[in-house]
């Protein structure tokens, strides 16, 4: 284990700062101020209550951080994450064992639920038996979107009280990505997981106190919690509001401390910074990727060539300008640096297919479709399919325009959110302006769920034997450093199938106030804002 | 009178009794169902957890007998439970009505007390300057849909004075002030529109009744303007303004949609378009067919208000 971290740090060693876009960082040599309430955005109301485990959106994850713990998590201070950022939480320490196919946790013993019951290893292979669904599961969840994370453990055990051993099939060093992202808190045994989606019993810095629906939801600081000195806050107040433009003038006026990740474009920050210019920015990645979905098992998507054609035509330089303002950057599957660890060096970049310059990209793109027989005069004719929300209906328009400079005549299907996922999943579209995002920036979490063979979230329903045996060798590869040039390997292969092209990875300017202390965004929606180690200077 | 209103309130349960048909099947006809929204928030469909999940709800039922189901629970007062919070139906209802209907009155109190002094100072001055600015002035209201005179209310005092009223609902229990403060602005907003109405209608009814004799003979008798105008002419020409601020009224109570969003007021409008989203069944039939009993009541209570405000209207036989 030593050694590999070694290496993540070597490899990681610029990547640990979020650029601070103006005024004050959050480092800052002060002694913390303990008190006050934290008044954050909320977009929409809880979908699923606090029930993370069954539901794939931060909107969820995001209001119920400050209840829950992980065994391991993030370190909240850095906002680049790897291996080498993960840090202790209700596990003080963990061990591989057996080369890398038991993975060992010691369990504090100072930590209670919010009910005042004692936290044991029952809990802990209670939360990872629902969710791989073991044949002895205690209990079932509703729908489990991440069962697949899981797919290596054989078993999970709890030989006493503070000790969890979690049994793999074959080495999986990635695992701990999975354990410490925001969507893998541990739940209570004693509470049936059905029980979350309208309140939370967590053992988080942070008891809730009340969810008034539609309103807000409220927490107090949790006097038991086991880090002691923590939280400084006496409490958070997620407010629900709907309406973009009521959310922005709330943070504006001061009714806000701190901005919703994800939620600050570069247009809304440039307006925000010229309305209060103490307000204090954070440029991070949001690994939300926006790309494009083709249905692999009917024509003309089933052929190669055509699907090439349509990832040299787009231009993603010109997605970035016109839909994003510039707040996105080139990457393939992975966050490119410095924002990640895995992402393809730019000259490399450069090479795969329509990431050039466009005057270049798009003859080879109508090179590609006269090949497969689309000519002006035999057009190709198809239909666009995206949510009908304004940010993928944006990326569609623009993908529609430079698929016609090639000669193909896309029209636009807006589906309805409730049947995006059903159309897709089912394969019954041609083509799609689709985003992804990843739960945590670790390559088996992204290839295992977007585009292994089989994987419901595999939209595209692309399928390689080849691929499938990267993706396990990759898994697999206990040297950081092989293990990096692999995934380089591997992206530049789905780009160059033109699995999913990948058009641009969404950066958020993440907005707080100045009094806003302790706060590091990560370069990841779902990690951050546990406000463990947040206080108010005011 | 009694007869008149029990027969009115027998239409009312016929009508309601069509409306929830009609609200039945719209919303299954509208494509997906909660399920498809809770694997959309999974980003993946299982067919077999989503069978279960249908069974869970009630879902896999024959419509007619979900109909029935949901008829037989609303005659013994139970509104069945949320599907997205699972929580009771009406536990989640109950807050929303209070804020929705005071947004409304309110609303209302504004749009009269705006709409129909403006109306009869026009139709006296008509053709006037005062007039002409009047009746701009009510266009302009008509023309600009409340919503986007809400949003540009709250964009301008954001950036002039860097305050918004509050986003998180005020109790009025918990400060009656900071409750008006938060009220006031979009209340304004709506009822500038609906006073534009008022205001026109008011104008056109009111000057054809200056027009009539018995109006002529009053000022022939030398009785003052402010009686003449208040008294005489104002109270028979009331009658259209009383229908329209009724219509208003009901149109108010599912209408306020973007106003409760703009201004982040947790109402049963703004609540609606999230359960539609959501496929919530039994929150959007329930909201609905509160909306409709309310809209049933208020045309009740205008008609009953015309026998008040007109001695020769008599009801029944």
């Amino acid at each position: 284990m030593r050694r590999f971290h070694l290496l993540a740090a070597a490899l990681g060693l610029a990547l640990t700062a979020s650029v601070a876009v103006s005024g004050v960082g959050p480092a800052t040599a002060q002694a913390p101020k303990p008190g006050g309430t934290l008044n954050v955005m909320l977009r929409e109301d809880l979908p699923q209550g606090f029930a993370v485990h069954e539901t794939s959106t931060y909107s969820t994850s995001f209001p119920s951080l400050p209840c829950f713990n992980n065994l391991v998590f993030f370190d909240q201070a850095k906002p680049t994450e790897s291996l080498d950022t993960i840090v202790g939480d209700l596990a003080e320490k963990w061990s591989w064992q057996d080369n890398y196919k038991n993975l060992v946790f010691f369990l504090r013993k100072d930590v209670k639920w919010h009910d005042g019951k004692p936290f044991t290893s029952k809990d802990v292979k209670f939360t990872f038996d629902v969710l791989r669904e073991a044949p002895d599961a205690p209990a079932k969840l509703r729908i489990n979107p991440r069962k697949d994370w899981y797919a290596n453990v054989e078993a999970v055990e709890a030989p006493d009280a503070h000790t969890v051993v979690f049994r793999l099939k074959r080495p999986q060093p990635s695992l701990l990505m999975m354990l410490a992202s925001g969507y893998t808190p541990i739940y209570a045994a004693h509470v049936p997981p059905a029980q979350y989606r309208t309140t939370c019993v967590g053992t988080g810095p942070f008891k809730l106190k009340e969810w008034r629906k539609g309103e807000f939801v409220e927490y107090v600081k949790n006097p038991d919690y086991f880090v002691k000195g923590r939280p400084y806050l006496d409490g958070l107040r997620y407010v629900v509001i709907v309406e973009r433009g009521t959310r922005t003038a709330a943070l504006q006026a001061g009714q806000l401390d701190t901005a919703m990740p994800g939620e600050t474009s570069k247009g809304t920050m440039e307006q925000l910074k010229k309305a209060v210019p103490r307000m204090v920015f954070h440029e991070v990645a949001q690994s939300v990727t926006d790309n494009i979905i083709m249905n692999t098992k009917k024509p003309p998507f089933d052929n190669p060539k055509v699907r090439l054609a349509v990832s040299y035509a787009v231009d993603r330089r010109g997605l970035i300008q016109a839909s994003h303002q510039g707040g996105a950057v080139l990457g393939a599957a992975m966050l490119p640096k410095p924002y990640g660890v895995w992402g393809m060096p730019e000259k490399d970049l450069l090479a795969l297919p329509g990431y050039g310059k466009s005057d270049e990209m798009k003859p080879r793109a109508k090179k590609l479709l006269a090949e497969a027989g689309i000519t002006p005069e035999k057009p190709l004719r198809v239909e666009m399919a995206t949510r009908a929300i304004a940010i993928y209906v944006d990326m569609a328009s623009f993908v529609i325009n430079e698929l016609k400079q090639v000669g193909v005549e896309a029209t636009l299907k807006q589906v309805e959110t409730a049947q995006w996922h059903p159309m897709a999943t089912r394969g019954e579209y041609q083509i799609g302006a689709n985003l992804t995002g990843l739960g945590t920036e670790d390559p088996d979490a992204n290839f295992y769920e977007n585009y292994a063979c089989g994987s419901p979230r595999n939209y595209s329903q692309y399928c390689s034997e080849d691929v499938m045996k990267l993706f396990e060798r990759q898994s697999q590869e206990l040297d950081v450093k092989k293990r990096v040039e692999q995934v380089v390997a591997i992206q530049k292969r789905l780009e160059q199938d033109a699995a999913r092209p990948i058009l641009a990875q969404r950066l958020d300017y993440f907005a707080h106030w100045p009094h806003v202390k302790g706060l590091v965004p990560h370069h990841n929606v779902y990690n951050f804002t546990r406000f463990q180690d947040v206080w108010r200077d005011k | 009178m009694k007869t008149y209103i029990a027969e009115r309130l027998g239409i009312g349960l016929v009508t309601l009794l069509g409306m929830s048909v009609v609200i039945f099947v719209l919303l299954r006809l509208a494509p997906g169902n909660i399920v498809d929204i809770l694997f959309s928030t999974g980003g993946y469909v299982n067919p077999s957890e989503r069978l279960a999940i249908e069974r869970e709800l009630g879902l896999d039922k024959p419509l007619w007998a979900q109909y029935l189901d949901w008829l037989r629970q609303m005659a013994v007062g139970n509104l069945g439970k949320s599907y997205r919070y699972d929580l009771p139906a009406w536990e989640i209802i109950k807050p929303l009505i209070p804020v929705t209907l005071e947004l409304a009155v309110l609303s209302l109190v504004i749009a009269v007390l705006l709409g129909v002094p403006m109306g009869v100072i026009s139709a006296v001055r008509q053709d006037t300057r005062l007039d002409y600015a009047l009746r701009v002035f009510s266009l302009a209201g008509l023309s600009m849909p409340s919503f986007w005179l809400g949003m540009v209310i709250i964009l301008g005092l954001v950036a002039w004075f860097g305050w918004i009223p509050p986003v998180t609902y005020v109790r009025p229990g918990e400060n009656l002030g900071l409750h008006l403060v938060q009220f006031l602005l979009p209340a304004l907003a709506v009822g500038y529109r609906s006073s534009a109405l008022i205001m026109r209608f008011t104008r056109s009814s009111l000057l054809e009744v200056l027009r009539e004799d018995y109006v002529r003979t009053a000022w022939a008798k030398g009785q003052t303007g402010r009686v003449v105008i208040w008294h005489h002419a104002l109270k028979n020409a009331i009658l259209p303004v009383v229908t329209v601020i009724g219509i208003e009224f009901a149109f108010l109570i599912g209408g306020l949609v973007v106003t409760e969003q703009v201004f982040n007021l947790p109402g049963l409008a703004r609540f609606l378009v999230q359960a539609i989203l959501w496929r919530d069944y039994p929150i959007v039939q329930n909201l609905v067919m509160i909306t409709a009993v309310v809209v049933i009541l208020s045309n009740l209570i205008v008609d009953m208000l015309y026998g008040v405000l007109d001695p020769r209207v008599r009801y029944g036989n």
